[in-house]
């Protein structure tokens, strides 16, 4: 019973995953500017990427019939959360860079980082 | 509207190919294995020790081939670090890093990287992987840390790249040592089994595809590093003679 629920809340995770990938890439192509695209993009790595990967290992955990399933379920474990540490900060370093170099032409209502750079 | 013709194309190009290449070409499980394979699949725990057939037939088989690619790869390196050999001392600046959260994360990182750049290299023999893959993974954490700290806090900490080529040409004449010393006793160049133990106290060594895989594995790691560091350094200071 328990490793059916497993299976199935992994399996509501990976398809959640899979809209969320889709909603990233209708954002990347419909989003103004390269701020937002980037939130775009970074809702591709957290939403589309992690929570699958915490899918799988759930549905590897909920699959007792193939074999080393608790690698799968540590591998996929891991690298979700690795993915979590990384991918925001990937995100953080190219907007600051973009920022930085004021190659994006935008017009912000609010610029709190500039202000901030100016005192 | 031209973008949407692309990906119309793109679409028809993925959807015609699916449907084409099982008709054209035929995916068949073979049915049987060549002699080869055969011997290698039924006959590498035995000769070499070691559970992963690709490592044997790297470092044992094949482990002069290897030897010498590794010579090819040091002389590579040795040749580009000539061409960018900067002789005049380096200006030591305060390092100027990315912000503080992407500092924070590298570091996680870089253990992460080194840990798992370890377990690639010492478990070559074992599983996939190897000194090769080891090495380069270990170098990726170096170039990470490059751009986010800034090339003057590894020089800072005293990673140089004199240092660098010479734990490298530590590693590579350990390396030749390795496969010249069975000589001694009579037995063929690069000998494994014959010569080094396959087993300690019930662990499995596999004789010396564990011993060329540590060698390895600094040699790579550390000539990838003095690769990034030279590639690191400003152009001005080629062009300028003196610190420009």
């Amino acid at each position: 019973m328990i490793e059916l629920i497993l299976f199935w809340t992994g399996a509501c995770l990976f398809i959640v995953g899979g809209v969320f990938d889709l909603l990233a890439a209708i954002g990347m192509i419909r989003f103004p500017n390269f701020y937002v695209r980037l939130h775009a993009a970074t809702i591709g790595a957290i939403y589309g990427a992690v929570v699958p990967l915490i899918g799988i290992s759930l549905m590897a955990l909920g699959s007792p019939d193939i074999p080393s399933r608790y690698a799968v379920a540590g591998a996929s474990l891991v690298t979700a959360l690795i993915l979590l540490v990384v991918s925001p900060v990937g995100s953080h370093v190219l907007a600051y860079a973009a920022h930085k170099s004021r190659s994006v032409p935008w017009s912000p209502v609010v610029d709190a980082l500039e202000e901030d750079e100016e005192k | 509207m031209k973008r949407v013709i692309v990906l119309v194309v793109l679409v028809l190009i993925a959807v015609v190919s699916s449907v084409i290449t099982p008709l054209v070409i035929s995916i068949e499980v073979p049915r049987y294995l060549k002699d080869l394979s055969r011997y290698y699949i039924i006959n590498t725990i035995k000769d070499t020790a070691s559970p992963e057939a690709v490592a044997a037939i790297v470092w044992d088989y094949r482990g002069l081939d290897t030897v010498y690619e590794t010579l090819v790869l040091y002389l590579a390196i040795v040749g580009g670090l000539t061409i960018f050999m900067y002789t005049g001392e380096l200006a030591r600046k305060t390092p100027v890093g990315l912000t503080l959260l992407s500092r924070t994360a590298t570091k996680i990182i870089t253990v992460l990287i080194s840990t798992v750049s370890a377990a690639i290299a010492f478990h070559g023999h074992l599983t996939p992987g190897g000194g090769f893959p080891g090495g380069s993974a270990l170098a990726v954490a170096t170039m990470l840390i490059i751009p986010v700290f800034s090339i003057n806090t590894l020089l800072e900490k005293g990673v140089t790249s004199t240092k660098l080529v010479a734990i490298r040409g530590v590693s590579l004449t350990g390396l030749g040592l390795v496969a010249l010393l069975p000589v001694i006793r009579g037995l063929e160049i690069v000998t494994n089994q014959r010569f080094y133990p396959g087993y300690l106290d019930g662990f499995i060594l596999s004789g010396s595809i564990s011993l060329y895989n540590l060698l390895e594995f600094l040699a790579v790691a550390s000539g990838f590093t003095a690769v990034a560091l030279y590639l690191s350094i400003p152009e001005e200071y080629y062009k300028g003679g003196d610190n420009a």
